[in-house]
C-alpha cells in the first residue's frame, strides 16, 4: 500500500514539474469552507502534494485553502461562520437556499450579489448554462446570492419485488395508478406476515410520493380562481391517505412504521425473506437494493429483481412526479472577504468547476491517479487487473479527493468518463431526463410568508402526524380533519394570506 | 483574662474586605481561578441575551443588529401553541419531582441498611453504572425491550391479555421518560445522600436500639431527620433546572404518534433556535424560561426558611 502511494506520488511530482500554470489564468489563493462526509478520514493538502489540487492549480491558477466541516456540525458552524464577518473563508457552501440563516444573511451583505454576473454567457458559459427556474428556486428578493449545487430532480418513484409479484400472479410492471394500487392489494394477500411498502419514520417521502401520483399538488396548489391552498386539502391527497389507510388495515405496511429510524428504513427490504417489498423513495436506492440482492443474494444481475416504476398516469390521465428537491441541494457563496478586483477570478474559477475538466476533477479526481479509463471505455476507480487491491485504491483516493464534490455545482450536469452501469442504473439515468417535465413544484417555495418561517415547521409538523395516525387507524377522517382545522387557526390562515398576497404580486 | 480578650481581638464578628485581604492573602489568590471560570464561562456569556430583544442577524452581530423590545415574546404568546409547550413542561417537570426527586432517598436508605459490605459495595457498583451510559443507548435498549418485538412487550401482552403500545401511546410517554431517567440516575443520585447518612451520630442509633425502637421507627425518627437539611438543600437546588426538561432525550423517544405530548419549552428552543435559526425567537424563549426557575428557586428558598431550613442561601 504504501508503495503504492509514494509511487503514484512520485509519478503526479514528475509531471507537475514538467507542467506549467497556463499563462492566461492569474494566480490565486482562496480559501474555501465544504462540508466534509469523509471526516474520519486523512486529507492531503496541495503543499503536502495533492494531486487533485495539483491540477486544479494547474488548470485554473487557484491554490485550494480548504477548511472541511464535518457534515453533521455543518449548519452550526454555518452560523458561527457568518457571525464572523472579518474571518469568512472566500467561497463557502450554504446548504439550505431558503431557510432562515442563509435568507438573514444575504439580506444582511455577507455574500456577493452575482446576478449581473451568473447570466454573462461570454465570461462564465458554465454558469450561463444553468437551468433558469433552478436559478429562480435560489433567489432572495429575485438576487442570486450563490451558484446551485444541481440535484436530479425526478429522481421519486417506486420500486418493488418482481418475483414475489410474480408469484402474486401479476408479470407486468403497473403502467397506471389504477394497476399500481391493484399490485399494493395483491401482495399484500400474499403473505400475512410479510408487509408491502416499506415506511419508516420519514413519511414524507412515502406520503408525498403516493399523493402527487394521484393528482395533488406539493405542498401547496392554486385553484382556477390563483387562490392558494394547503396540498393536504386537495381530494387527490385524501385519495392518496385513504389508499395508504386501506393498505396498513389490509396488512400491507408494518404498524410500528413510526417507530423506525430512517437509518434503518433499509433493514426491512434487506432481510431474509424480506420484511417488506416495496418502497416509495428515489430510485437510486432501487438499483441500490438490486446490486445489494447480487452481492448478497445471488441474483442475477441480468435479470434484475427489482422492478422500477415511475411516472404512471392517474384515473385522470396526468403523469405528476414528486420533487425530491428544488434541482438543487443547496449553494456555492462567494463571500465579501473576497475583494472587487478578485471577484471575477473567484467566477471563472467557479464556472471552470462546472466545465468538464472542473466536474470530472471535483467527482472523480484525477485520471491515472484516482480514475482509470479500462479497456471497456468506463471509469473505474482502480487500474485494469487490479480488482482485488480495490479497497487500498479507495482508501488512497479518498485522502486526496476527499469531499471535494461538495463544491462541484455541475449546473449542466455530471460531465465525467460514464463508470461501467448496470441495467436498472442505464433505466435509471435514462428515466431522470425524459420524466424532469413531469415534476411538480411548491408554488410558494419562492415567496416570502414571515408567519412561515416562524411556525410553518411547527404547525406542518402537527398535520403530518395526523396524517400518520390517520393511516395508522389511530384517528378517522373527523379526527384529521380537526387537525386541519386547528392548522388554519395556529397559523396556517395567516401563511395563506401572506403567500397569496406576495402571489398576486408577481402574477 | 487577658487569654479572652486576646481571642476576641483576633476574631472580630466582621471584618472589611481589605483587612481579610491582607491578613490571608494567599486564599484570595486561589479564589482568582474561580472568579476568573464564572466572570468568562458564565457572567460574559450572558450579554448574549440582548439577541432575544432585537431582531439578531448573525452577520450583522449582537450590537448592530436592530432592537425590537418584547416582539418575540409576544410573538411567542400569540401562537396558541405556546400553551402546549409550557403544559408539557410544567407536567413533565412535577412528574420529575415527585418521582424522581424521592428515588435516590430511598435507595441510600436501603443501602444503608444493607449490613453484609461485599454485598453492598457490589450493589453501588452496578447501580452506578446505568448514569455512564449514553441517553441515545437507553433509548436504543427502550426500543429493542419495549418495541412490537421486544420481551416486556410480549410480557405485558400475555399477561394483560391486550398490547400497551409503550412507544406510541402519548399517555405512556412521560411514564416512559421519566422511568428511563429513574433508571439511568437514580444510582448516581444515591451518593450525596450515603455520604449525609454517614455523618449521622451513631450513639443515637444505640439509645433508641436501648429504648427499643424497632428499625421503622429508627429510620423515621432518626436517620430521616438527620439527613433532611440535605434533602431540602437537594429540592431547592433541584428546582432550578427543573424547567429543564432537556431535548434529546425527548426528541429521541417521540414520534409521530405521541409527539403532542413531547413539545417542552426544550424542544421548541432546539427546533426553531438550533435546527430553524431563529436565533431571537427562541433566546426570548430560553429566557423566558429562565426567570420562572429563578423565581422557583427564590421561592422554594423562602419556604425552606419558613420550614426552619437553612436553604440554599
Amino acid at each position: 500500500m504504501k508503495k503504492l502511494v509514494s509511487l503514484v506520488l512520485a509519478l503526479i511530482m514528475a509531471l507537475s514539474l514538467a507542467s506549467f500554470v497556463s499563462a492566461e489564468n492569474e494566480e490565486i489563493t482562496l480559501k474555501v469552507m465544504l462540508p466534509d462526509f469523509n471526516s474520519d478520514k486523512d486529507w492531503v493538502t496541495l503543499e503536502d502534494g495533492n494531486p487533485v489540487l495539483q491540477h486544479i492549480y494547474e488548470a485554473t491558477g487557484v491554490k485550494l485553502d480548504i477548511q472541511w466541516v464535518a457534515d453533521s456540525a455543518y449548519g452550526e458552524m454555518t452560523s458561527l461562520t457568518v457571525a464572523d464577518p472579518a474571518n469568512m473563508p472566500e467561497v463557502m457552501v450554504m446548504q439550505g437556499v431558503r431557510d432562515a440563516i442563509m435568507i438573514s444573511t444575504a439580506r444582511a451583505g455577507a455574500f456577493w450579489d452575482l446576478t449581473d454576473y451568473i447570466y454573462d454567457a461570454e465570461e462564465y458559459p458554465n454558469l450561463a448554462a444553468g437551468s433558469k427556474s433552478t436559478y429562480d428556486n435560489i433567489a432572495i428578493d429575485g438576487r442570486l446570492y450563490g451558484v446551485y449545487r444541481s440535484r436530479a430532480y425526478a429522481r421519486a418513484g417506486i420500486y418493488y419485488r418482481s418475483d414475489y409479484a410474480e408469484e402474486a400472479g401479476i408479470t407486468e410492471v403497473p403502467t397506471n395508478v389504477e394497476e399500481f394500487k391493484e399490485l399494493c392489494f395483491a401482495l399484500a394477500a400474499l403473505d400475512p406476515d410479510m408487509y408491502v411498502i416499506n415506511m419508516c419514520k420519514y413519511v414524507a417521502g412515502t406520503i408525498g410520493i403516493t399523493t402527487v401520483m394521484m393528482g395533488a399538488p406539493y405542498q401547496y396548489g392554486v385553484d382556477e380562481d390563483g387562490t392558494i391552498y394547503p396540498a393536504f386539502e386537495d381530494p387527490a391527497f385524501q385519495e392518496g391517505l385513504d389508499f395508504l389507510r386501506e393498505l396498513y388495515e389490509a396488512g400491507g405496511i408494518d404498524p410500528n412504521f413510526m417507530t423506525i429510524e430512517s437509518g434503518s428504513w433499509n433493514d426491512a427490504e434487506r432481510s431474509t425473506p424480506p420484511k417488506a417489498i416495496m418502497r416509495l423513495d428515489c430510485l437510486d436506492n432501487g438499483y441500490r437494493y438490486q446490486e445489494w440482492l447480487e452481492t448478497n443474494m445471488g441474483a442475477d444481475p441480468e435479470n434484475p429483481i427489482v422492478a422500477l416504476v415511475t411516472a404512471l398516469p392517474n384515473d385522470e390521465g396526468d403523469i405528476q412526479i414528486w420533487p425530491q428537491n428544488i434541482g438543487a441541494s443547496g449553494e456555492v457563496c462567494v463571500c465579501k472577504t473576497v475583494s472587487e478586483e478578485k471577484l471575477p477570478a473567484v467566477l471563472k474559477f467557479l464556472d471552470w468547476c462546472s466545465s468538464e475538466d472542473g466536474t470530472t476533477t471535483l467527482n472523480c479526481g484525477v485520471e491515472g491517479c484516482t480514475y482509470w479509463i479500462h479497456s471497456d471505455g468506463y471509469r473505474y476507480t482502480y487500474p485494469e487487473g487490479e480488482d482485488a487491491n480495490k479497497d487500498q485504491y479507495t482508501l488512497y483516493t479518498n485522502t486526496v479527493l476527499h469531499s471535494l464534490n461538495q463544491l462541484g455545482m455541475n449546473v449542466h450536469g455530471d460531465l465525467s468518463p460514464k463508470a461501467a452501469s448496470t441495467i436498472l442504473r442505464n433505466w435509471y439515468n435514462n428515466n431522470l431526463i425524459e420524466n424532469a417535465q413531469y415534476v411538480i413544484s411548491n408554488p410558494c417555495y419562492t415567496l416570502d410568508s414571515e408567519t412561515n418561517v416562524l411556525m410553518g415547521a411547527t404547525i406542518n409538523q402537527t398535520v403530518e402526524d395526523a396524517q400518520v395516525q390517520y393511516i395508522a387507524g389511530k384517528i378517522d377522517l373527523d379526527g384529521l380533519k380537526a387537525v386541519y382545522a386547528d392548522w388554519h387557526t395556529q397559523g396556517g390562515d395567516k401563511i395563506l394570506a401572506e403567500y397569496q398576497e406576495a402571489y398576486d404580486a408577481i402574477h | 483574662m487577658t487569654v479572652t480578650a486576646d481571642v476576641r481581638q483576633k476574631r472580630p464578628h466582621r471584618r472589611s474586605i481589605g483587612k481579610d485581604l491582607m491578613r490571608n492573602p494567599w486564599l484570595y489568590l486561589m479564589m482568582i481561578p474561580g472568579l476568573v471560570y464564572f466572570a468568562v464561562f458564565k457572567y460574559l456569556p450572558m450579554w448574549g441575551i440582548i439577541i432575544g430583544f432585537e431582531n439578531y442577524v448573525p452577520f450583522t452581530g449582537p450590537i448592530k443588529s436592530a432592537y425590537v423590545g418584547l416582539y418575540w415574546f409576544k410573538q411567542f404568546f400569540s401562537t396558541p401553541m405556546w400553551l402546549t409547550y409550557l403544559g408539557n413542561t410544567l407536567l413533565l417537570s412535577l412528574m420529575s419531582i415527585v418521582l424522581t426527586f424521592p428515588a435516590p432517598i430511598v435507595l441510600a436508605l436501603m443501602l444503608n441498611e444493607i449490613r453484609n459490605m461485599h454485598f453492598k459495595k457490589i450493589s453501588q457498583t452496578l447501580l452506578y453504572m446505568p448514569h455512564f451510559i449514553s441517553i441515545v443507548i437507553v433509548v436504543s435498549i427502550t426500543y429493542v425491550i419495549f418495541g412490537a418485538d421486544g420481551i416486556i412487550y410480549k410480557l405485558t401482552q400475555k399477561m394483560l391479555g391486550r398490547s400497551i403500545d409503550y412507544l406510541g401511546d402519548p399517555g405512556v410517554f412521560r411514564w416512559m421518560i421519566v422511568g428511563q431517567s429513574i433508571w439511568k440516575e437514580t444510582g448516581w443520585g444515591t451518593i450525596i445522600f450515603l455520604a449525609a447518612l454517614t455523618n449521622v451520630d451513631t450513639q443515637l442509633y444505640e439509645a433508641s436500639m436501648i429504648d427499643g425502637a424497632n428499625r421503622a421507627q429508627r429510620l423515621w425518627h432518626i436517620t430521616l431527620p438527620s439527613i433532611r437539611s440535605t434533602i431540602v438543600l437537594l429540592l431547592v437546588l433541584r428546582m432550578g433546572s427543573v424547567l429543564d426538561t432537556g431535548y434529546e432525550h425527548l426528541i429521541l423517544m417521540s414520534n409521530s404518534l405521541n409527539r403532542s405530548v413531547s413539545l417542552t419549552l426544550d424542544v421548541f428552543v432546539y427546533q426553531n433556535g438550533i435546527k430553524g435559526g431563529q436565533y431571537s425567537y427562541t433566546t426570548a424563549v430560553g429566557l423566558m424560561k429562565s426567570l420562572v426557575s429563578v423565581c422557583m428557586v427564590v421561592t422554594s428558598n423562602k419556604i425552606a426558611h419558613a420550614l426552619g431550613e437553612e436553604g440554599l442561601y
